[in-house]
C-alpha cells in the first residue's frame, strides 16, 4: 500500500475497532496474495465484459421490424398479403380467392333426400348429377374450392349405376352415348341437371370480379401498435383499443370474455398509475413497432438477466467458493492460526472480522463492476437523454443483492469449511448446484415454496423488487409481451416480486428479501462461531 | 505481579486424545523466572502449552493463566506471549509488517504497533532486516520474528515451544541471550526443549515431562548432582588412547577404561564432577594430544533413564 492509501485507510480504520481493522486488513491482504482470488475476479470481469460486448452489439443494431402476426406474408401466393385478404374477407389459403376475385353466391340446392331431384338454368354448379347441357363454360376458372371439372378430358362413363356400381372422381365428368354427362365437381353451364338419389348439387352465381391493387407487405409490419407511450397510463382505463389492421374484425373473437370482441382490457393497480395486467382478444395490437417496444424491453432484459444470472448466480456462488471457504479453515491447516489466536481476540469475533475482510474485498469488486456496467448501459441504452439515470438504482440494487448473497454464501461456506474441513468444498459445490437450480426455479415459478429454502431465491426476489421500484412500468412490458404474444426475454427474467406480504408493494418485498438474506448470514455466522468456539486446535 | 495468583497454575490436569495420552495428571505452578520444560518428543510439552493457550480443553483437572481459565476467556492473552512450534508464517509479509499486524490485535493503533514492532525486532536483533519478506528469512531469523511477535505487547508471561529447534548455533546463542534477558527483566518465561544442554545454558529451574507425566520439577543442578553419583562415561578423542588410559586408571574417580573405537578412549566413573576435576591435569601430564572431550551420558535420555529408575 502506498503512503496515500495508508493514510486513507487510517482515517477509515481508526473509527472502527482496531483489532477488527487489523484482522480485516490482514484478510484482504492475504486474499490479495492468492492467485485463485485474482483468477476468480478476473474471470468474473471477463464474463461481464463479454456480456457487455453482446449487449453493445445488440443495442447498436437498430431493431429490425418484425411481423409478429405474420400477416405481411402472402401465404396462398395470390399476390395479396394476408393482412389485405383479411380486410377484404377473402381466403388467405386459397390462391383462387383474393381481393377482387369475386365470390360464389349460392341460390339453390338439391339435397340428398329432396323429392324434386332436377333443376334447369344457367348457373355455376357444384355437386354430382346427370347434366343435359345446352352450354358449358369450358374456360371457367372462378371458383371457391378445388374440384373444378376438367372439360378437356371427358371419358365415356363406365357400365352400371353411378354411386352404386362406380364412384366418380371429384373434378371429373364422363359422358354417355346419348350426349348426357355425369358431372362431379364444379362447373358453369346452362341446361338441366338431374341429381341421383343420395347425391347433392347446389347452384348459384359468381359476383363480379374487379381489380384490387395489391398492398405492399411492409404495410402489414408493425401495423397494429399498442396504444401506450410507456409513460402516462392514468387515462388508460377507459381507452378502447383499436384493431388497426382489421385482422380481428375479420374474424371476431372475445378471448378475454368481456362481451366485447376485439378489445383489450387494461387492469390498473389501486393508484391507477400502473398496468398490472393486460387481457387482450386475439389479433388486437399484436404487431407493435419493434424499435419502440423491443429496444426498451431488451435493454431491461439485459440488465435484469445479467444481474440475476451473472452477478447473483455466477459471481455470487463462485466468489465465496474461492474466497470464503478457507477463511478460517486455511489458517488452521497452515498453522498460522496460532499467531492470531494467541492474541486477546475471541474466536467468535475472529470469524466476524475474517468475513468482514472478505466482504470488503468482494464487495468493492462487485461495486466497481456494477458501476462500470451501469455506466456503459446507461450511456448506450435506448432513450433520448444522454444518460439513463434510471439504470443506476437497478444496477445498485443488483450490487446490493450480490453483496448480500456474498455475505450469506460467505458465512455459509466458511461455516462448512469449519465443520467439515476436508469435505467442505464438496458440500459447497453441491450447495452451489442446489442454489443454481433453485435460482432457475425462482425465475420461472417465483411463488413456488421449495426455492424459498435457497439463498439465491431471496436475492433474485430482491432484484425483482428493485426493478419494480426503479422501473414501475416493467410490469407493463412483461404484460404486453405475454398479452400480445411478442417475443421478449423479459417475462422469463423478470416477474413481479412475490414476498410483498399481501401489500403488493415492491418496497415491502425488497425489505423482506434483505431481512431474510441478513438473517441467513447471521445464522450461518452463528453456527460457524459455535462450532469454532468449541474446537480444539492442534 | 501484585496478586497472589501464579502466572501458570496447572491442577491435576490430564488431556487425552482418544486412546492417546497427551498429559497425565500434571500439577504445577510457575511464577517468575525462566522455567525450562524438558522432555523427549511426545512427552506432552506441546500439549501442556496448548492447554495453557486455550487451544485445547483439559480432559480432567484445570488450567489457569493468571487465575483465569484460558479455554473460555481470552483476557489472559493480554499478558501472555506465545511462540508456537508451528513453522508456518505469512511468507509474503515483511517481519515488521507481521509483528505490527499482530501487535494491532492487542488494540494498539497502527503507530503504536509499528513503534512496538520496531522495538522488539531490535530486541531480537533483526532491526536491520525487518523490511525483508519472511519467506526470505533463515530458520533462526524466523524463530526470532516469532519471539518478537510474542513480546510485542510487553507480556508478563512468555511461553516458547521449542524456540531453538532447527536453529544454527549463532541463532541459538542469540535466542538464548534474548530469553536470559527476558528472565532478568523479571518476566515469567516458560521454554520447552528436548535438549538438556540448551536448557542448562538458560536456566536452572526445570520441569521434566515424560510420557505425559510430570517426572521432576525443581533445580536442574540438584537433579544433576544426583545424576553425578551415577555411572558415567567420558569419551576422549586422542592420538594414543592406550597410553592415556594407563594414566587414568590409577586415578581415584576412574573405575574402568574402554577403547570403543580407533583413536577413542572411554573413561568410566561414579563421580562425574571429580572425574572432570582431574581430567585437565592427567591429560597435560600424559602429554597426549586430545582433540575432543564428550560426555555421552550428559543428555536428557540419560537423565530421564536415571529419574525413571532404570540404568543408563
Amino acid at each position: 500500500m502506498d503512503a496515500k492509501g495508508r493514510a486513507l485507510s487510517e482515517t477509515v480504520w481508526t473509527r472502527l475497532d482496531r483489532k477488527a481493522g487489523a484482522i480485516t486488513e490482514l484478510t484482504i491482504r492475504q486474499l490479495r496474495h492468492r492467485i485463485s482470488t485474482w483468477v476468480v475476479l478476473i474471470v468474473g470481469a471477463l464474463v461481464m465484459a463479454l456480456l457487455l460486448a453482446f449487449y453493445v452489439d445488440a443495442i447498436r443494431d437498430d431493431f429490425e421490424p418484425v411481423d409478429n402476426d405474420g400477416d405481411s406474408v402472402d401465404w396462398d401466393n395470390d399476390g395479396y398479403p394476408q393482412g389485405q385478404e383479411n380486410k377484404y374477407g377473402t381466403s388467405d389459403w386459397d390462391g383462387q380467392e383474393y381481393p377482387g376475385s369475386g365470390y360464389y353466391v349460392m341460390t339453390g340446392e338439391v339435397d340428398w333426400n329432396d323429392d324434386s331431384r332436377s333443376h334447369s338454368g344457367n348457373h355455376t354448379w357444384e355437386g354430382q348429377g346427370y347434366l343435359d347441357a345446352e352450354w358449358v363454360d369450358l374456360d371457367y376458372t372462378g371458383n371457391r374450392w378445388s374440384g373444378l371439372i376438367d372439360w378437356g378430358e371427358v371419358n365415356p362413363c363406365p357400365e352400371g349405376d353411378v354411386l352404386d356400381d362406380w364412384w366418380p372422381d371429384w373434378g371429373e365428368a364422363c359422358t354417355y352415348d346419348d350426349g348426357l354427362y355425369f358431372v362431379s365437381g364444379k362447373f358453369r353451364a346452362s341446361g338441366s341437371v338431374n341429381v341421383p338419389e343420395n347425391g347433392y348439387m347446389q347452384w348459384g352465381h359468381m359476383t363480379l370480379e374487379s381489380y384490387v391493387e395489391p398492398e405492399p407487405a411492409s404495410m402489414y409490419i408493425d401495423e397494429d401498435g399498442i396504444l401506450w407511450d410507456g409513460e402516462d397510463v392514468s387515462d388508460l382505463e377507459t381507452i378502447v383499443e383499436v384493431d388497426d389492421d382489421g385482422d380481428c374484425l375479420a374474424d371476431m373473437n372475445d378471448n378475454n370474455r368481456n362481451g366485447i370482441p376485439c378489445d383489450v382490457i387494461w387492469i390498473l393497480d389501486a393508484d391507477g398509475d400502473e398496468i398490472i395486467e393486460i387481457r387482450a382478444d386475439y389479433n388486437v395490437n399484436e404487431d407493435p413497432e419493434e424499435s419502440k417496444y423491443l429496444g426498451e424491453s431488451s435493454h431491461r432484459t439485459f440488465i435484469i438477466g445479467t444481474g440475476k444470472m451473472a452477478f447473483v448466480m455466477m459471481l455470487g456462488i463462485f466468489i465465496p467458493l474461492f474466497l470464503a471457504l478457507g477463511l478460517v479453515r486455511d489458517e488452521t491447516e497452515n498453522g498460522t492460526l496460532h499467531y492470531l489466536l494467541s492474541k486477546p481476540i475471541h474466536r467468535a469475533e475472529f470469524i466476524i472480522y475474517r468475513l468482514l475482510g472478505y466482504l470488503l474485498l468482494a464487495g468493492t469488486y462487485i461495486l466497481v463492476l456494477v458501476l462500470l456496467m451501469a455506466l456503459v448501459t446507461s450511456l448506450i441504452g435506448p432513450g433520448d437523454s444522454l444518460i439513463r439515470l434510471s439504470d443506476f438504482p437497478v444496477w445498485l440494487g443488483i450490487g446490493l443483492a450480490t453483496v448480500l448473497v456474498l455475505a450469506a454464501y460467505g458465512a455459509l461456506y466458511n461455516t462448512l469449511g469449519l465443520i467439515a474441513p476436508k469435505y467442505g468444498v464438496y458440500f459447497c459445490i453441491i450447495l452451489g448446484i442446489w442454489e443454481f437450480i433453485m435460482g432457475m426455479f425462482t425465475m420461472t415459478l417465483p411463488s413456488a415454496s421449495v426455492p424459498m429454502l435457497s439463498i439465491s431465491h431471496w436475492a433474485l426476489q430482491l432484484i425483482d423488487a428493485i426493478v419494480l421500484i426503479a422501473w414501475p412500468d416493467t410490469l407493463q412490458y412483461t404484460q404486453i409481451a405475454s398479452a400480445f404474444g411478442i417475443d421478449s426475454g423479459l417475462p422469463f427474467f423478470w416477474q413481479p416480486p412475490v414476498h410483498t406480504l399481501d401489500t403488493q408493494s415492491p418496497v415491502v418485498a425488497l425489505l423482506v428479501s434483505i431481512t431474510v438474506l441478513l438473517l441467513i448470514t447471521v445464522a450461518m455466522v452463528g453456527i460457524g462461531q459455535a462450532s469454532f468456539k468449541n474446537r480444539e486446535i492442534m | 505481579m501484585s496478586d497472589k495468583t501464579p502466572a501458570v497454575l496447572v491442577d491435576q490436569a490430564s488431556k487425552w486424545y482418544g486412546e492417546v495420552i497427551g498429559i497425565n495428571d500434571v500439577s504445577l505452578a510457575i511464577d517468575g523466572g525462566v522455567t525450562g520444560v524438558l522432555g523427549p518428543n511426545g512427552a506432552g510439552k506441546s500439549t501442556l502449552f496448548k492447554l495453557l493457550m486455550g487451544r485445547l480443553k483439559p480432559s480432567q483437572g484445570s488450567v489457569r493463566l493468571f487465575g483465569v481459565d484460558p479455554w473460555t476467556n481470552t483476557a489472559p492473552y493480554r499478558r501472555v506471549g506465545y511462540v508456537s512450534e508451528s513453522e508456518r508464517m505469512y511468507d509474503w509479509m515483511t517481519a515488521l509488517d507481521f509483528v505490527t499486524t499482530l501487535a494491532r490485535l492487542h488494540g494498539m493503533t497502527r503507530e503504536e504497533a509499528t513503534a512496538r514492532a520496531e522495538h522488539v525486532l531490535d530486541f531480537v536483533g533483526l532491526s536491520d532486516v525487518q523490511n525483508k519478506e519472511l519467506g526470505k528469512y533463515s530458520k533462526g531469523m524466523r524463530q526470532r520474528v516469532k519471539i518478537a511477535h510474542a513480546l510485542v505487547h510487553d507480556p508478563d508471561l512468555i511461553i516458547l515451544d521449542e524456540p531453538l529447534h532447527g536453529c544454527d548455533p549463532i541463532a541459538r546463542t542469540s535466542i538464548m541471550n534474548v530469553i536470559r534477558e527476558l528472565g532478568s527483566q523479571g518476566k515469567t518465561v516458560i521454554i520447552s526443549s528436548h535438549i538438556l544442554e540448551e536448557i542448562e545454558r538458560i536456566t536452572e529451574q526445570i520441569v521434566i515431562l515424560h510420557n505425559g507425566r510430570l517426572l521432576a520439577l525443581g533445580n536442574l543442578h540438584a537433579i544433576r548432582a544426583l545424576l553425578d553419583k551415577h555411572p558415567h562415561r567420558i569419551l576422549l578423542t586422542c592420538d594414543d588412547p592406550r597410553h592415556l588410559a594407563s594414566e587414568f586408571i590409577s586415578e581415584d574417580p576412574v573405575y574402568g577404561v574402554r577403547f570403543p573405537e580407533e583413536g577413542k578412549l572411554e573413561i568410566q566413573t561414579n563421580d562425574l564432577s571429580a572425574a572432570h576435576a582431574i581430567l585437565p591435569r592427567v591429560i597435560v601430564d600424559s602429554g597426549a594430544d586430545v582433540s575432543a572431550i564428550e560426555n555421552p551420558d550428559d543428555n536428557l535420555e540419560s537423565l530421564l533413564g536415571y529419574l525413571i529408575g532404570g540404568d543408563s
